[in-house]
């Protein structure tokens, strides 16, 4: 059985600290672009007369690309925490479209000692203007 | 016969992947997805002790839904959910295979949820990313 006990700081971490934003300008080229990288064709994101037919009336971006833009925060805050053994539960609210700016905050809501080290959780919340476009939370290693 | 996979055929606790999806992190990929995603993380451009590049870790997404394109389900469906626990990233050169099973298949506000846990394991069996993937399913 594990067991955690909540902290308020650890390693000059401490709760309700923000991670550093990241602010990423979303167009076709860079929707063109993750289809190509990742394989992920689907019309719906790469093609205009397509993703007119479909209820959101043109293309949008890959949920995917968005991790993508999560993964780099969390990256350039703790490597080590996130590469090797850090996870991520989010909920995909609605769509990014070209043209969109995706704004990706992050806050650590708890620090919990487990029996093999101790996590930052934190709350992850993804924005396009002031629409949430994902929401979850992230727990990494510190 | 349709072309995709219905929703009829799904059974929790199958495998959805048999056998596991084969797929090869090579120096092409991890650099056209470094480019997609503007990723300047420092530690991607760094050799580590044993000379082996690595790639960034949400490459996760590539691999496990390039894994699940293999069989996909009707057109119109929707990525709802995601769940990953990255045990660490992969290597250029090696050699992933990914596999899914369905968790759980149910119905809410009219809407049909699939439910599949993923494991991708490299060519020696070393564990690399788990998840579970919430799926919207297609209209049939």
């Amino acid at each position: 059985m594990s067991s955690t006990n909540e902290l308020q700081h650890f390693n000059g971490f401490s709760v309700g600290d923000d991670l550093p934003e990241l602010i990423e300008a979303v167009d076709q080229n860079m929707i063109d672009a993750y289809a190509d990288a990742s394989g992920d064709v689907n019309p719906l994101h790469i093609d205009p007369e397509f993703a007119k037919t479909t209820i959101f009336g043109g293309t949008i971006a890959h949920g995917l690309l968005t991790l993508a833009f999560v993964s780099r925060v969390l990256s350039a805050w703790n490597w080590q925490g996130w590469a090797y053994g850090g996870e991520l539960d989010i909920v995909f609210l609605g769509p990014v479209r070209p043209g969109d700016t995706v704004r990706v905050c992050a806050k650590i809501d708890a620090i919990e000692q487990r029996e093999d080290g101790v996590y930052a959780r934190c709350s992850l919340a993804c924005y396009c203007g002031e629409k949430a476009v994902v929401k979850g939370t992230v727990i990494s290693k510190i | 016969m349709s072309d995709f996979v219905t929703y009829a055929s799904l059974v929790e606790g199958d495998e959805f992947l048999s056998p596991p999806v084969r797929f090869e992190v090579n120096q092409h990929v991890v650099d056209r997805y470094i480019n997609a995603t503007n990723d300047t993380t420092v530690e991607l451009q760094k050799v580590d002790a044993q000379g082996d590049r690595i790639a960034p870790p949400m490459l996760a997404a590539v691999y496990v839904i390039d894994a699940l394109r293999t069989r996909v389900g009707p057109p119109g469906g929707i990525h709802a959910k995601q769940r990953f626990k990255l045990h660490r990233p992969a290597k250029i050169g090696e050699t992933l295979y990914t596999s899914a099973t369905v968790l759980k298949l149910y119905e809410r506000k009219g809407r049909i949820y699939v439910e599949m846990t993923t494991e991708t394991k490299n060519q020696t069996g070393e564990l690399i990313t788990s998840g579970l993937i919430t799926r919207i399913w297609g209209k049939e």
